[in-house]
Protein backbone atom coordinates (compact mmCIF):
# COMPACT_ATOMS: atom_id res chain seq x y z
CA UNK A 1 0.00 0.00 0.00
CA UNK A 2 1.50 3.20 -0.76
CA UNK A 3 -0.66 6.91 0.75
CA UNK A 4 0.90 9.76 -1.57
CA UNK A 5 0.96 12.48 1.51
CA UNK A 6 2.50 15.21 -1.46
CA UNK A 7 -0.71 15.82 -4.41
CA UNK A 8 -2.08 18.62 -5.86
CA UNK A 9 -4.95 19.20 -8.42
CA UNK A 10 -4.27 21.77 -10.42
CA UNK A 11 -3.97 24.33 -11.93
CA UNK A 12 -0.70 26.30 -11.14
CA UNK A 13 -0.46 29.70 -12.09
CA UNK A 14 3.08 29.95 -13.21
CA UNK A 15 3.41 26.88 -15.25
CA UNK A 16 1.15 24.39 -17.07
CA UNK A 17 1.04 21.15 -15.41
CA UNK A 18 0.50 17.81 -16.82
CA UNK A 19 -2.80 15.69 -15.79
CA UNK A 20 -3.63 18.00 -12.83
CA UNK A 21 -7.56 17.43 -12.52
CA UNK A 22 -8.88 14.38 -10.55
CA UNK A 23 -9.17 11.95 -13.27
CA UNK A 24 -5.56 12.77 -14.37
CA UNK A 25 -4.03 12.65 -11.12
CA UNK A 26 -5.60 8.97 -10.77
CA UNK A 27 -4.58 7.79 -14.02
CA UNK A 28 -1.07 8.66 -12.88
CA UNK A 29 -1.27 6.91 -9.18
CA UNK A 30 -2.98 4.18 -11.19
CA UNK A 31 0.42 3.50 -13.39
CA UNK A 32 2.83 3.99 -10.65
CA UNK A 33 1.10 1.69 -7.96
CA UNK A 34 0.06 4.34 -5.84
CA UNK A 35 -2.94 3.31 -3.81
CA UNK A 36 -3.69 6.60 -2.06
CA UNK A 37 -2.85 10.59 -2.36
CA UNK A 38 -3.41 13.76 0.47
CA UNK A 39 -4.54 16.40 -2.38
CA UNK A 40 -4.71 20.21 -2.03
CA UNK A 41 -5.22 22.81 -4.38
CA UNK A 42 -2.42 24.29 -6.31
CA UNK A 43 -4.91 27.22 -7.11
CA UNK A 44 -4.74 28.45 -3.75
CA UNK A 45 -1.28 28.78 -3.36
CA UNK A 46 -1.51 31.95 -5.32
CA UNK A 47 -5.24 32.75 -4.16
CA UNK A 48 -5.84 35.60 -2.14
CA UNK A 49 -9.21 34.40 -0.77
CA UNK A 50 -7.98 30.67 -0.59
CA UNK A 51 -11.29 29.21 0.26
CA UNK A 52 -13.02 29.17 -3.44
CA UNK A 53 -9.82 26.97 -4.23
CA UNK A 54 -10.56 24.20 -1.24
CA UNK A 55 -14.67 24.40 -2.71
CA UNK A 56 -13.44 23.67 -5.83
CA UNK A 57 -11.52 20.85 -4.59
CA UNK A 58 -13.84 19.04 -2.56
CA UNK A 59 -16.23 19.35 -5.52
CA UNK A 60 -13.15 17.90 -7.89
CA UNK A 61 -12.52 14.44 -5.22
CA UNK A 62 -16.25 14.01 -4.17
CA UNK A 63 -17.23 10.28 -4.63
CA UNK A 64 -13.42 9.29 -4.96
CA UNK A 65 -12.86 9.55 -0.89
CA UNK A 66 -11.38 5.71 -1.51
CA UNK A 67 -8.32 7.20 -3.18
CA UNK A 68 -8.18 10.92 -2.35
CA UNK A 69 -7.49 12.41 0.96
CA UNK A 70 -8.84 16.40 1.06
CA UNK A 71 -6.24 18.85 2.26
CA UNK A 72 -6.95 22.13 2.95
CA UNK A 73 -4.90 25.33 2.30
CA UNK A 74 -5.78 27.90 4.88
CA UNK A 75 -4.48 31.38 5.50
CA UNK A 76 -4.05 32.42 8.88
CA UNK A 77 -3.17 36.34 7.52
CA UNK A 78 -6.37 36.36 5.95
CA UNK A 79 -9.96 37.60 7.03
CA UNK A 80 -11.68 34.69 8.15
CA UNK A 81 -10.00 31.64 8.50
CA UNK A 82 -11.69 30.36 11.54
CA UNK A 83 -14.62 30.19 9.63
CA UNK A 84 -13.01 28.23 6.26
CA UNK A 85 -11.38 26.01 8.61
CA UNK A 86 -14.90 25.24 10.06
CA UNK A 87 -16.52 24.84 6.67
CA UNK A 88 -13.30 22.56 5.31
CA UNK A 89 -14.34 20.09 7.97
CA UNK A 90 -17.71 19.74 6.88
CA UNK A 91 -16.52 19.30 3.46
CA UNK A 92 -14.69 16.67 4.76
CA UNK A 93 -11.22 17.77 4.92
CA UNK A 94 -8.41 15.77 6.65
CA UNK A 95 -5.51 17.84 6.97
CA UNK A 96 -4.16 21.76 6.15
CA UNK A 97 -1.42 22.74 4.00
CA UNK A 98 -0.07 25.66 5.09
CA UNK A 99 2.31 28.36 3.01
CA UNK A 100 3.72 31.12 5.27
CA UNK A 101 6.22 32.23 2.55
CA UNK A 102 3.62 32.60 -0.70
CA UNK A 103 1.03 34.68 1.90
CA UNK A 104 2.82 36.69 3.75
CA UNK A 105 3.32 35.31 7.39
CA UNK A 106 5.62 33.98 9.79
CA UNK A 107 5.28 30.62 11.53
CA UNK A 108 5.85 32.32 14.79
CA UNK A 109 3.18 35.02 14.44
CA UNK A 110 0.53 34.89 16.69
CA UNK A 111 -2.15 33.82 13.74
CA UNK A 112 -0.26 30.92 12.20
CA UNK A 113 0.07 29.36 15.80
CA UNK A 114 -3.62 29.95 16.63
CA UNK A 115 -4.88 28.13 12.98
CA UNK A 116 -2.08 25.58 14.64
CA UNK A 117 -4.11 25.15 17.52
CA UNK A 118 -7.51 25.24 15.94
CA UNK A 119 -6.21 22.01 13.50
CA UNK A 120 -4.79 19.98 16.52
CA UNK A 121 -8.10 20.88 18.20
CA UNK A 122 -9.96 19.18 15.07
CA UNK A 123 -7.04 16.23 14.37
CA UNK A 124 -5.90 17.78 11.22
CA UNK A 125 -2.45 17.28 10.30
CA UNK A 126 -0.34 20.21 9.10
CA UNK A 127 1.50 19.70 5.99
CA UNK A 128 4.61 22.13 5.51
CA UNK A 129 5.59 22.62 1.57
CA UNK A 130 9.34 23.84 2.21
CA UNK A 131 9.06 25.40 -1.32
CA UNK A 132 6.68 25.07 -4.32
CA UNK A 133 9.40 25.10 -6.92
CA UNK A 134 12.51 25.48 -7.36
CA UNK A 135 13.46 29.22 -6.31
CA UNK A 136 15.73 29.61 -9.78
CA UNK A 137 12.44 28.50 -11.85
CA UNK A 138 10.42 31.41 -10.60
CA UNK A 139 8.56 34.17 -12.69
CA UNK A 140 9.39 37.39 -12.55
CA UNK A 141 6.62 37.99 -10.40
CA UNK A 142 7.83 35.98 -7.63
CA UNK A 143 10.28 35.82 -5.73
CA UNK A 144 9.30 33.99 -3.12
CA UNK A 145 11.63 32.05 -0.30
CA UNK A 146 11.95 28.30 0.81
CA UNK A 147 10.20 28.41 4.41
CA UNK A 148 13.66 27.98 6.82
CA UNK A 149 13.76 25.03 8.54
CA UNK A 150 14.73 26.48 11.75
CA UNK A 151 11.40 28.33 11.59
CA UNK A 152 9.86 24.92 11.13
CA UNK A 153 11.82 23.47 14.02
CA UNK A 154 10.82 26.74 16.26
CA UNK A 155 7.24 25.62 15.36
CA UNK A 156 7.00 21.81 16.33
CA UNK A 157 9.11 22.59 19.36
CA UNK A 158 6.43 25.57 20.46
CA UNK A 159 3.52 22.96 19.41
CA UNK A 160 4.02 19.56 20.53
CA UNK A 161 0.56 18.06 20.48
CA UNK A 162 0.69 19.31 16.99
CA UNK A 163 0.91 16.62 13.89
CA UNK A 164 3.28 18.36 11.12
CA UNK A 165 4.03 17.19 7.99
CA UNK A 166 7.08 18.55 6.25
CA UNK A 167 7.11 18.39 2.69
CA UNK A 168 9.61 19.32 -0.39
CA UNK A 169 12.61 19.76 1.87
CA UNK A 170 16.32 19.26 2.06
CA UNK A 171 19.01 19.20 4.58
CA UNK A 172 17.00 18.12 7.87
CA UNK A 173 20.00 15.96 8.59
CA UNK A 174 22.18 19.10 9.66
CA UNK A 175 19.47 20.40 11.71
CA UNK A 176 17.72 19.67 14.69
CA UNK A 177 15.07 17.94 12.79
CA UNK A 178 16.97 15.08 11.96
CA UNK A 179 18.41 14.52 15.53
CA UNK A 180 16.73 11.81 17.46
CA UNK A 181 15.51 13.44 20.90
CA UNK A 182 16.19 17.55 19.62
CA UNK A 183 12.46 17.96 19.08
CA UNK A 184 9.31 16.54 20.10
CA UNK A 185 8.54 13.28 17.36
CA UNK A 186 5.58 15.49 16.24
CA UNK A 187 6.45 15.18 12.56
CA UNK A 188 6.76 13.25 9.78
CA UNK A 189 9.81 14.06 6.81
CA UNK A 190 8.69 13.38 3.49
CA UNK A 191 11.09 11.99 1.20
CA UNK A 192 11.44 13.55 -2.56
CA UNK A 193 13.49 16.41 -1.78
CA UNK A 194 15.75 14.86 0.27
CA UNK A 195 18.93 13.48 -1.54
CA UNK A 196 19.22 9.48 -2.10
CA UNK A 197 22.82 8.09 -3.36
CA UNK A 198 25.39 8.85 -2.76
CA UNK A 199 25.21 11.45 -0.18
CA UNK A 200 21.77 9.46 1.19
CA UNK A 201 20.00 11.72 3.39
CA UNK A 202 17.20 9.69 3.57
CA UNK A 203 19.15 7.22 4.65
CA UNK A 204 20.71 9.20 7.15
CA UNK A 205 17.41 10.04 8.23
CA UNK A 206 15.94 6.74 8.61
CA UNK A 207 18.78 5.95 10.92
CA UNK A 208 19.11 8.87 12.73
CA UNK A 209 15.15 9.27 13.25
CA UNK A 210 13.74 5.70 12.87
CA UNK A 211 11.40 4.47 10.57
CA UNK A 212 8.12 6.26 12.25
CA UNK A 213 9.34 9.74 10.89
CA UNK A 214 9.43 9.22 7.12
CA UNK A 215 6.73 9.43 4.80
CA UNK A 216 5.96 8.78 0.88
CA UNK A 217 5.15 11.67 -1.36
CA UNK A 218 5.78 12.13 -5.09
CA UNK A 219 4.79 15.90 -5.51
CA UNK A 220 2.78 15.39 -8.38
CA UNK A 221 1.83 16.69 -10.87
CA UNK A 222 4.53 19.01 -10.13
CA UNK A 223 7.28 16.32 -10.06
CA UNK A 224 8.09 13.09 -11.57
CA UNK A 225 6.23 10.33 -8.88
CA UNK A 226 9.46 8.48 -10.14
CA UNK A 227 12.05 10.84 -8.14
CA UNK A 228 9.92 9.61 -4.95
CA UNK A 229 9.53 5.82 -6.26
CA UNK A 230 13.20 5.75 -7.02
CA UNK A 231 14.89 6.69 -3.72
CA UNK A 232 12.20 4.71 -2.32
CA UNK A 233 13.68 1.64 -4.20
CA UNK A 234 17.55 2.61 -3.43
CA UNK A 235 16.80 3.08 0.36
CA UNK A 236 18.38 0.16 2.49
CA UNK A 237 15.72 -0.73 4.67
CA UNK A 238 13.37 -3.53 5.48
CA UNK A 239 10.11 -4.15 4.38
CA UNK A 240 8.02 -3.20 7.81
CA UNK A 241 10.17 -0.06 7.84
CA UNK A 242 9.35 0.61 4.11
CA UNK A 243 5.66 -0.15 4.72
CA UNK A 244 5.84 2.46 7.48
CA UNK A 245 7.53 5.06 5.07
CA UNK A 246 4.88 4.24 2.54
CA UNK A 247 1.85 4.33 4.36
CA UNK A 248 1.31 3.36 8.15
CA UNK A 249 3.35 6.52 9.42
CA UNK A 250 0.95 9.27 7.61
CA UNK A 251 -2.35 6.84 7.12
CA UNK A 252 -2.14 6.87 11.38
CA UNK A 253 -2.01 10.53 11.56
CA UNK A 254 -4.99 11.00 8.63
CA UNK A 255 -7.04 8.31 10.34
CA UNK A 256 -7.00 5.22 7.47
CA UNK A 257 -6.26 2.60 9.71
CA UNK A 258 -4.88 -0.34 7.77
CA UNK B 1 31.56 31.75 -39.77
CA UNK B 2 35.04 32.36 -38.93
CA UNK B 3 37.66 29.28 -38.39
CA UNK B 4 41.70 29.26 -38.17
CA UNK B 5 43.00 25.59 -38.37
CA UNK B 6 45.18 25.43 -35.40
CA UNK B 7 46.43 22.67 -32.67
CA UNK B 8 48.50 19.47 -34.15
CA UNK B 9 46.73 16.25 -34.80
CA UNK B 10 45.44 14.19 -31.94
CA UNK B 11 48.13 12.24 -31.02
CA UNK B 12 47.58 7.91 -31.14
CA UNK B 13 47.76 7.88 -27.32
CA UNK B 14 45.22 9.95 -27.14
CA UNK B 15 43.39 7.90 -29.20
CA UNK B 16 44.20 4.55 -27.65
CA UNK B 17 42.93 6.50 -24.85
CA UNK B 18 39.05 6.56 -25.46
CA UNK B 19 39.55 3.57 -27.43
CA UNK B 20 40.52 1.61 -24.42
CA UNK B 21 37.96 3.44 -22.38
CA UNK B 22 35.00 2.71 -25.14
CA UNK B 23 35.92 -0.83 -25.13
CA UNK B 24 36.02 -1.26 -21.08
CA UNK B 25 32.37 0.53 -20.79
CA UNK B 26 31.47 -2.20 -23.53
CA UNK B 27 32.45 -5.00 -21.86
CA UNK B 28 30.96 -3.73 -18.25
CA UNK B 29 27.44 -3.68 -20.24
CA UNK B 30 27.99 -7.09 -21.70
CA UNK B 31 28.77 -8.46 -18.27
CA UNK B 32 25.69 -7.05 -17.18
CA UNK B 33 23.44 -8.23 -19.83
CA UNK B 34 24.90 -11.70 -19.99
CA UNK B 35 25.45 -11.19 -23.77
CA UNK B 36 28.36 -13.14 -25.42
CA UNK B 37 29.04 -10.05 -27.76
CA UNK B 38 29.50 -6.99 -26.46
CA UNK B 39 25.91 -4.22 -27.20
CA UNK B 40 26.01 -1.75 -29.63
CA UNK B 41 27.33 1.52 -28.31
CA UNK B 42 23.80 3.27 -28.08
CA UNK B 43 22.45 0.70 -25.34
CA UNK B 44 25.19 2.19 -22.86
CA UNK B 45 24.35 4.41 -20.30
CA UNK B 46 26.30 7.87 -20.65
CA UNK B 47 25.90 10.48 -17.80
CA UNK B 48 27.40 13.25 -20.09
CA UNK B 49 27.45 16.12 -16.90
CA UNK B 50 29.14 14.91 -13.62
CA UNK B 51 31.82 16.19 -10.99
CA UNK B 52 34.54 14.56 -9.52
CA UNK B 53 35.47 16.24 -6.18
CA UNK B 54 38.41 18.81 -5.82
CA UNK B 55 41.42 17.84 -3.76
CA UNK B 56 41.36 20.78 -1.17
CA UNK B 57 38.09 18.32 0.31
CA UNK B 58 39.53 16.01 3.31
CA UNK B 59 37.29 13.67 1.75
CA UNK B 60 37.51 13.79 -1.67
CA UNK B 61 38.88 10.82 -2.40
CA UNK B 62 35.94 8.63 -0.56
CA UNK B 63 33.51 11.13 -2.31
CA UNK B 64 34.56 9.95 -5.81
CA UNK B 65 34.62 6.54 -5.16
CA UNK B 66 31.01 7.14 -3.32
CA UNK B 67 29.74 8.88 -6.66
CA UNK B 68 31.11 5.81 -9.14
CA UNK B 69 29.71 3.20 -6.62
CA UNK B 70 26.00 4.97 -7.22
CA UNK B 71 26.75 5.31 -10.59
CA UNK B 72 27.39 1.73 -10.94
CA UNK B 73 24.06 1.23 -9.12
CA UNK B 74 21.78 2.95 -10.74
CA UNK B 75 23.23 1.59 -14.20
CA UNK B 76 25.35 4.61 -15.31
CA UNK B 77 27.80 2.76 -17.55
CA UNK B 78 30.35 5.88 -17.49
CA UNK B 79 30.53 9.31 -16.12
CA UNK B 80 31.81 12.13 -18.44
CA UNK B 81 33.38 14.00 -15.62
CA UNK B 82 35.08 17.54 -15.24
CA UNK B 83 36.48 19.37 -11.60
CA UNK B 84 36.26 22.88 -10.78
CA UNK B 85 38.01 24.92 -9.01
CA UNK B 86 36.49 26.46 -5.59
CA UNK B 87 36.87 29.91 -6.65
CA UNK B 88 36.44 31.36 -10.12
CA UNK B 89 37.79 32.65 -12.12
CA UNK B 90 39.98 30.09 -12.14
CA UNK B 91 43.95 30.63 -12.72
CA UNK B 92 45.48 28.63 -15.17
CA UNK B 93 47.31 26.51 -12.37
CA UNK B 94 43.74 26.04 -11.06
CA UNK B 95 42.45 24.91 -14.11
CA UNK B 96 45.64 23.00 -14.65
CA UNK B 97 45.40 21.01 -11.58
CA UNK B 98 41.98 20.40 -11.61
CA UNK B 99 42.71 18.63 -15.14
CA UNK B 100 45.35 16.63 -13.58
CA UNK B 101 43.11 14.79 -10.84
CA UNK B 102 40.60 14.24 -13.29
CA UNK B 103 43.40 12.19 -15.65
CA UNK B 104 44.25 10.10 -12.62
CA UNK B 105 40.71 9.28 -12.06
CA UNK B 106 40.23 8.10 -15.30
CA UNK B 107 42.94 5.81 -15.08
CA UNK B 108 42.15 4.46 -11.84
CA UNK B 109 38.60 3.74 -13.13
CA UNK B 110 39.62 1.87 -15.64
CA UNK B 111 37.48 3.34 -18.63
CA UNK B 112 34.37 4.19 -16.68
CA UNK B 113 35.53 7.83 -15.85
CA UNK B 114 35.74 10.28 -18.89
CA UNK B 115 37.35 13.50 -18.56
CA UNK B 116 36.26 16.77 -19.28
CA UNK B 117 38.89 19.44 -19.54
CA UNK B 118 38.23 22.20 -17.32
CA UNK B 119 39.25 26.43 -18.55
CA UNK B 120 38.57 29.58 -18.36
CA UNK B 121 38.73 31.25 -21.37
CA UNK B 122 40.10 34.11 -19.55
CA UNK B 123 43.37 32.32 -19.67
CA UNK B 124 44.10 33.04 -23.20
CA UNK B 125 46.29 31.03 -25.08
CA UNK B 126 47.14 29.12 -21.62
CA UNK B 127 43.37 27.66 -21.65
CA UNK B 128 44.39 26.78 -25.68
CA UNK B 129 47.33 24.76 -24.97
CA UNK B 130 45.89 23.07 -22.29
CA UNK B 131 42.60 21.93 -24.17
CA UNK B 132 45.34 20.40 -26.85
CA UNK B 133 47.52 18.87 -24.03
CA UNK B 134 44.61 16.99 -22.92
CA UNK B 135 42.09 16.31 -25.62
CA UNK B 136 44.66 15.91 -27.64
CA UNK B 137 47.07 13.69 -25.68
CA UNK B 138 45.62 12.38 -23.02
CA UNK B 139 42.20 11.11 -24.29
CA UNK B 140 39.88 13.64 -22.66
CA UNK B 141 36.93 13.49 -24.72
CA UNK B 142 35.88 16.99 -24.47
CA UNK B 143 36.07 20.87 -22.84
CA UNK B 144 34.40 22.51 -19.98
CA UNK B 145 33.19 25.67 -19.85
CA UNK B 146 31.82 27.28 -16.77
CA UNK B 147 30.67 30.80 -16.07
CA UNK B 148 34.07 32.92 -16.17
CA UNK B 149 32.61 34.34 -19.29
CA UNK B 150 29.98 34.21 -21.50
CA UNK B 151 30.19 31.63 -24.19
CA UNK B 152 29.59 34.10 -27.15
CA UNK B 153 32.15 36.51 -26.04
CA UNK B 154 35.19 36.40 -28.68
CA UNK B 155 37.26 35.51 -25.46
CA UNK B 156 36.49 32.43 -26.02
CA UNK B 157 36.08 31.58 -29.41
CA UNK B 158 39.70 30.47 -29.68
CA UNK B 159 39.21 27.69 -27.29
CA UNK B 160 35.48 26.69 -29.41
CA UNK B 161 38.40 26.54 -32.11
CA UNK B 162 40.35 24.11 -30.62
CA UNK B 163 37.51 21.79 -29.68
CA UNK B 164 36.10 22.14 -33.05
CA UNK B 165 39.88 21.38 -34.43
CA UNK B 166 40.44 17.85 -32.14
CA UNK B 167 36.48 17.03 -32.74
CA UNK B 168 35.98 17.37 -28.73
CA UNK B 169 32.68 17.27 -27.15
CA UNK B 170 32.26 21.18 -24.99
CA UNK B 171 29.76 21.12 -22.45
CA UNK B 172 28.82 24.62 -21.33
CA UNK B 173 27.36 25.83 -18.25
CA UNK B 174 24.20 27.39 -18.40
CA UNK B 175 20.86 28.38 -16.96
CA UNK B 176 18.32 31.01 -17.59
CA UNK B 177 16.61 32.74 -14.37
CA UNK B 178 14.55 35.69 -14.02
CA UNK B 179 16.08 37.15 -10.66
CA UNK B 180 19.83 37.41 -10.98
CA UNK B 181 22.30 34.80 -9.77
CA UNK B 182 24.28 36.27 -7.18
CA UNK B 183 27.84 35.51 -8.15
CA UNK B 184 27.09 34.49 -11.93
CA UNK B 185 26.92 37.81 -13.48
CA UNK B 186 28.43 35.89 -16.77
CA UNK B 187 26.10 32.63 -16.83
CA UNK B 188 25.12 31.64 -20.23
CA UNK B 189 22.16 30.69 -21.12
CA UNK B 190 19.97 28.70 -24.30
CA UNK B 191 20.12 32.10 -26.17
CA UNK B 192 23.55 32.42 -26.13
CA UNK B 193 24.67 29.33 -26.59
CA UNK B 194 22.58 29.53 -29.59
CA UNK B 195 23.87 32.85 -30.63
CA UNK B 196 27.41 30.91 -30.34
CA UNK B 197 26.37 27.98 -32.07
CA UNK B 198 25.37 30.19 -35.55
CA UNK B 199 29.27 30.95 -35.45
CA UNK B 200 30.53 27.59 -35.00
CA UNK B 201 27.51 25.48 -36.35
CA UNK B 202 30.47 22.45 -36.48
CA UNK B 203 30.76 22.51 -32.69
CA UNK B 204 29.31 19.87 -30.67
CA UNK B 205 27.76 22.33 -28.31
CA UNK B 206 26.43 20.59 -25.04
CA UNK B 207 23.86 23.29 -22.97
CA UNK B 208 24.31 22.54 -19.30
CA UNK B 209 21.87 21.17 -16.85
CA UNK B 210 18.29 21.89 -18.01
CA UNK B 211 16.58 20.84 -15.15
CA UNK B 212 19.82 23.00 -12.54
CA UNK B 213 19.43 26.04 -15.22
CA UNK B 214 16.46 28.10 -14.25
CA UNK B 215 13.13 28.35 -16.47
CA UNK B 216 13.31 25.15 -18.48
CA UNK B 217 10.07 25.97 -20.63
CA UNK B 218 12.50 29.23 -22.09
CA UNK B 219 15.93 27.42 -22.43
CA UNK B 220 14.04 24.66 -24.49
CA UNK B 221 12.27 26.96 -26.62
CA UNK B 222 15.90 29.27 -27.05
CA UNK B 223 16.91 26.25 -28.58
CA UNK B 224 14.65 25.66 -30.81
CA UNK B 225 16.07 26.81 -33.92
CA UNK B 226 19.49 26.16 -32.89
CA UNK B 227 19.97 22.44 -34.60
CA UNK B 228 23.50 21.80 -33.66
CA UNK B 229 23.48 22.34 -30.29
CA UNK B 230 22.72 19.43 -27.31
CA UNK B 231 21.13 20.27 -24.06
CA UNK B 232 21.49 17.95 -21.24
CA UNK B 233 19.30 17.15 -18.72
CA UNK B 234 20.96 17.32 -15.71
CA UNK B 235 19.74 18.93 -12.44
CA UNK B 236 18.37 18.69 -9.34
CA UNK B 237 14.84 20.00 -10.45
CA UNK B 238 12.17 17.63 -10.28
CA UNK B 239 9.43 19.35 -12.30
CA UNK B 240 7.22 16.96 -14.32
CA UNK B 241 7.19 17.03 -17.68
CA UNK B 242 10.87 18.31 -18.79
CA UNK B 243 12.04 15.80 -21.04
CA UNK B 244 8.51 15.75 -23.23
CA UNK B 245 9.05 19.10 -23.15
CA UNK B 246 12.05 18.95 -24.90
CA UNK B 247 11.68 15.99 -27.19
CA UNK B 248 9.13 17.33 -28.17
CA UNK B 249 10.85 21.08 -29.22
CA UNK B 250 13.86 19.75 -29.90
CA UNK B 251 13.64 16.45 -31.46
CA UNK B 252 15.28 13.06 -29.25
CA UNK B 253 18.16 13.34 -30.86
CA UNK B 254 19.39 16.40 -29.18
CA UNK B 255 19.20 15.52 -26.06
CA UNK B 256 21.94 14.19 -23.93
CA UNK B 257 21.42 11.99 -20.24
CA UNK B 258 23.09 13.49 -17.07
CA UNK B 259 22.94 14.17 -13.57
CA UNK B 260 25.08 17.10 -12.23
CA UNK B 261 25.06 16.31 -8.50
CA UNK B 262 21.85 14.88 -8.22
CA UNK B 263 22.07 11.11 -9.25
CA UNK B 264 18.97 9.51 -8.48
CA UNK B 265 16.52 12.61 -9.80
CA UNK B 266 19.03 12.42 -12.76
CA UNK B 267 17.91 8.53 -13.45
CA UNK B 268 14.49 8.75 -12.41
CA UNK B 269 13.48 11.59 -14.74
CA UNK B 270 14.47 9.63 -17.60
CA UNK B 271 12.79 6.29 -15.81
CA UNK B 272 9.50 8.88 -15.80
CA UNK B 273 9.82 10.27 -19.16
CA UNK B 274 6.89 8.67 -21.54
CA UNK B 275 8.74 8.01 -24.41
CA UNK B 276 9.60 5.50 -26.18
CA UNK B 277 12.39 2.67 -25.28
CA UNK B 278 13.93 3.71 -28.65
CA UNK B 279 13.77 6.95 -27.43
CA UNK B 280 14.92 6.60 -24.44
CA UNK B 281 17.41 4.48 -24.74
CA UNK B 282 19.01 7.73 -27.20
CA UNK B 283 18.88 10.06 -24.43
CA UNK B 284 20.43 7.64 -22.19
CA UNK B 285 23.61 7.51 -24.06
CA UNK B 286 23.09 6.53 -27.95
CA UNK B 287 23.45 10.11 -28.42
CA UNK B 288 26.18 11.03 -26.27
CA UNK B 289 28.28 7.77 -27.27
CA UNK B 290 27.61 8.97 -30.92
CA UNK B 291 29.40 11.84 -30.23
CA UNK B 292 32.03 10.70 -28.03
CA UNK B 293 32.55 8.68 -31.29
CA UNK B 294 33.44 11.52 -32.88
CA UNK B 295 36.32 12.90 -31.14
CA UNK B 296 39.25 13.29 -33.58
CA UNK B 297 41.89 10.17 -33.01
Amino acid sequence: MILDVNAYLGPFAFRALRRDDAPGLLSRMDAKGIDRAAVSSALAITYRNVQPANERLAADVRGRDDRFIPIAVLNPAYAGWEDDLRACRDLGFRGLRIYPKWHGYSLSDPACLDLVDAATEAGMPITIPIRVEDVRNQALLTDVAEVPLAEIAALVAARPKARFVLLNGVGFINGPLGRAGALPDNYLIEISRPTSIPTDEVGRLLTALGPGRLAFGTGMPFQYPDIALLKLELLRASDADKARITWGNAAAWLGLGG
Amino acid sequence: MTQRPIGEAPSRRAFLARSAALAATARLAAASTGAEDPPAPKSLVIDCHAHLHHHSSPSWEASDEALVAAAERVGIDRLCCSILTPKRPATADGFRECNGWVLDAMRRHDGRVLGYCYVNPGAGAEAVDEVKRRVGDEGFVGVKLYNERFCDDPIVFPVIEAAIELGAVILHHAGHVHHPLPGQPFISDGGRLATLARRYPEAKLICGHLCGGGDWEWTIKALRHAPTVYLDTSGSVPDDGVVEAAVAALGVDRLLFGCDLSRTTGVARLRAAEISDEDRAKILGGNMARLLEGVRR
